[in-house]
């Protein structure tokens, strides 16, 4: 049969059809991800806490929302870098920036931080201040940042927070709660001293003293505006960058986990790292099991009891806690765990390949090559091969899953290699925090389902394959 | 006799097993200079107290300097450090052969003794209870609806269930208990989430057998979940071959009663395969139950490795675990062999 009509066979069949178009959706999916991720995705962006601080903390997805009966505040990011205008005071220039915005929400944002970076000045440093504009009308300063001045031996003009942006998380910021103090008290003829405050920040920027009881705060949506104020002191001062985060309680299209990350980021990058480590691994340990299966059963002899007892041995090896040992010893590193998987991955195929090897040997056609004078390695190879390699293909595809799984299991126990960002460790992420039982459903689901998916595409393809390069499964034709 | 050969012969190759498995593990230890590092911290940690100890009687640091560097050398001689790791660890290795194992560094058994023998042998019949129910569940499932779908071949339930098998293959069992956690015992809060007994553990044997059920339900729920589709699977087909075998059609020729054609001349005839089906399954019920006693923090040998491999890891129990495990194995193994023999007259004159 040819490669043409196998494969048409392939998609007439219900599993090969839907193994193969899963298969073109995943591998498309991960050309996708390896052209628009650095390859070094895991150490510098998904272990870098810096990328992730401006995330909400183990919110669910955004989609989420109109699920609920009360929808939670959506995650915004306003980011200037030009100023919005630019005014003249006596002190010098004053560039501003405007963010306007509207808040649907009946609960408060989950935090509000606000980011500067590349101040410039030449000698006097600038004053940045930042206010809430409310639908009420009111107005208040939420924060006052003096940039730092000169040191004593440093000569203009000087560079503020290049390398390091300057964040502060204002919703625990001290200025910020003796601002939500002080405005409460003028508006409102509320005190609150700072420990009633303090936690409740953006309750009280977002919301109105309920009147019944001291500390209740009902929300308040409408139109706000976020204004950002840079009194510079000269002409060419500058503040590079001004960022300001409305902390959501939803977040993108798979929330993120407790340190903020997004979970969507880490699940795609988790897709060709799968679709790697599935192929190689069968790939390897088919490579070993055909060629010794095929050598034990064509040499036959002493090379053939010796294959079949170490093969017999090998494949009696409880596989499992003899990686978690040697990953524990050598420390975990993804080709580790190919390697181990491998070497313990090729018994089964070189039993299966040897007895169909032992009942080719005497069909006619290899012995007629044989007394042609044939050299064993060319009979093997040239001639025996190629008549096993369907059989081979499906039994490789049949192997990708198993390796998969039990990649995701090992970084379950925490024995996943920390440099690449696997759907097993997301998993394990979620379960050693604890996610699992305060219900973080879309930190746990998710990467499962994603190695299910994976795994379902590799069966569905085989068992789509099966019945094409296994004749004896070949359904009679009726 | 007759039944002694073939027995020999796969006990042997348990034993091999069991021997590549030890030889790995010394490899493993001695090659990549862990077992020295490991050897080196205990001294260094020994060395410490007596340092603190003398401290009290030598002034002279000069000589505090000679004193501890003497006692170095002993130990090191006493350790077995001065001598090369292929000397020392097959003497190691032996040691570990007749379970003694050492001490833990952090981890303690549930009465507080630190010996690595008490520790993980005191979770083996924790482990065991888990793994056997579910395997015997399972089997039972798989013979009882294995037999009734040989001859509902080519139905929508049969089609259904080889379909079943084939996703069951692609889903991680560890992955299912944490689903079922999030279900039914965080969301509709039926079932207890983890752990073996309530916290504090009923006193009264009957409660505290039924509290020790609630709590195993989930696990058991999920080893089967898992592993019932492939088994109904396969033994649906062992027997649906057997059923289309000449023997059979004769008996039937003979006008024996169906249940006794079933019972008689298939059963009995799949029964050899069937725990042949059943010992390669026990390999993965066995990696299957670690994962799933970690995720429900059954207080088995499968956790134990969980909680040796957090935090500060307890390199000790790690090397005893690995061993024990390969060693329960090992036994499960060969007493399953031994039925095979025993069930399959075939064997006693082929091999």
């Amino acid at each position: 049969m040819n490669m043409g009509s196998a494969l048409r066979e392939l998609l007439r069949s219900g599993p090969g059809f839907g193994g193969a178009s899963l298969m073109g959706l995943l591998l498309v999916t991960a050309l996708y991800v390896l052209l628009a991720f650095p390859l070094d995705f895991g150490e510098s962006q998904w272990s870098n806490p810096v990328i992730w601080v401006d995330n909400p903390k183990a919110v669910p997805p955004a989609w989420t929302n109109p699920l609920r009966q009360d929808a939670r505040p959506l995650h915004r990011v306003f980011e200037g870098a030009e100023p919005h205008t630019v005014q003249t005071a006596r002190s010098g220039p004053v560039h501003s920036w405007r963010f306007p915005f509207t808040y649907a929400s009946s609960h408060p944002p989950t935090f509000l931080a606000v980011t500067l970076a590349d101040v410039n000045y030449a000698e006097r440093p600038p004053l940045v201040l930042i206010s809430l504009k409310r639908p009420d009308g009111k107005q208040l300063r939420i924060y006052r940042h003096a940039v730092r001045g000169p040191r004593e031996d440093e000569n203009g003009p000087f560079l503020r927070y290049a390398e390091t942006p300057l964040r502060v998380q204002l919703s625990t910021d001290e200025a910020t709660v003796t601002a939500a103090q002080n405005f409460l008290a003028e508006e409102f003829d509320l005190r609150l001293d700072g420990a009633q405050i303090g936690g409740r920040v953006d309750r009280i920027l977002f919301g109105l003293p309920a009147g019944s009881a001291d500390d209740a705060f009902t929300p308040l949506t409408g139109e706000y505006e976020i204004i950002i104020q840079a009194a510079l002191r000269e002409e060419g001062d500058s503040v590079g960058k001004v960022r300001f985060v409305v902390g959501g309680g939803v977040f993108g299209l798979m929330g993120t986990d407790s340190l903020g990350r997004d979970l969507a980021r880490g699940l795609l990058f988790g897709l060709p790292v799968a679709l790697f480590i599935g192929v190689i691994a069968a790939f390897m340990s088919t490579a070993i099991g055909t060629s010794l299966g095929i050598a034990s059963g064509y040499l036959g002899g002493r090379a053939d009891i010796a294959i079949q007892r170490f093969s017999d041995i090998v494949a009696n090896v409880p596989v499992l806690p003899l990686l978690i040992f040697m990953l524990f010893i050598i420390g975990p590193s993804l080709w580790m765990i190919i390697v181990i998987l491998v070497a313990f991955g090729w018994p089964g195929l070189t039993i299966q390949v040897r007895s169909m090897v032992l009942h080719m040997r005497t069909n006619q056609l290899i012995e007629a090559i044989q007394s042609l004078g044939a050299s064993r390695r060319r009979v093997m190879f040239r001639h025996i091969l190629p008549q096993i390699t369907p059989y081979v293909l499906a039994q490789l595809i049949f192997a990708a899953p198993s390796a998969i799984l039990a990649e995701a299991g090992l970084s379950f126990l925490g024995l996943g290699d920390p440099s690449i960002p696997t759907w097993g460790q997301i998993l394990e992420t979620g379960f050693r925090t604890g996610g699992i039982y305060v219900g973080y459903w879309w930190w746990i689901v998710p990467p499962g389902l994603c190695i299910v998916l994976t795994a379902l595409t590799f069966m569905l393809l085989a068992l789509g394959i099966e019945p094409i390069v296994n004749p004896r499964l070949r359904q009679p034709a009726s | 006799m007759s039944l002694l050969r073939p027995l020999l012969v796969r006990s042997l190759t348990m034993v091999g097993v069991f021997f590549v498995v030890l030889l790995m593990l010394v490899l493993t230890l001695g090659l990549t200079g862990f077992s020295d590092r490991i050897l080196s911290a205990t001294i260094g940690e020994q060395l410490r107290a007596e340092r603190t100890a003398l401290a009290e009687t030598i002034r002279d640091p000069d000589e505090m300097e000679k004193v501890l560097e003497k006692r170095r050398e002993e130990l090191e001689i006493f350790y077995g450090l001065s001598t090369p790791w292929y000397y020392r660890l097959p003497r190691t290795a032996l040691r570990v052969l007749t379970l003694d194992l050492g001490e833990a560094r952090t981890l303690r058994s549930f009465d507080g003794s630190n010996r690595v023998f008490d520790i993980v042998t005191e979770r083996v019949p924790n482990s065991m209870l888990l793994l056997t129910t579910s395997l015997i569940i399972t089997a039972t499932i798989g013979i009882i609806a294995g037999a009734y779908l040989a001859t509902r071949q080519g139905s929508w339930l049969d089609r259904f269930v080889s379909g079943f098998a084939a996703v069951s293959f692609a889903v991680p069992t560890w992955w299912i208990g944490i689903l079922l956690i999030l279900i039914l015992s965080i969301q509709l809060r039926i079932l207890p989430s983890g752990g073996m007994y309530s916290t504090p553990p009923p006193t009264q044997p009957l409660p505290r057998f039924f509290d020790l059920v609630a709590h195993a339900l989930l696990p058991v729920i999920t080893l089967v979940l898992v592993s019932f589709g492939p088994s109904i699977y396969s033994i649906r087909t062992i027997t649906l071959n057997i059923a289309q075998e000449d023997h059979v059609k004769i008996a039937r020729a003979k006008g024996l009663p169906e249940s006794r054609v079933r019972l008689r001349h298939i059963l009995r005839v799949a029964a050899p395969p069937i725990v042949t089906g059943l010992m390669f399954g026990l390999a993965g019920s066995l990696s299957g139950s670690i994962l799933v006693e970690t995720v429900f923090n059954w207080q088995g040998m499968g956790r134990l490795y969980y909680d040796a491999l957090a935090g500060t890891p307890d390199e000790n129990v790690i090397v005893a675990l690995t061993f024990i495990f390969t060693l329960m194995y090992v036994v499960i193994r060969i007493v399953l062999e031994a039925l095979y023999v025993f069930l399959d007259p075939r064997v006693r004159y082929t091999d």
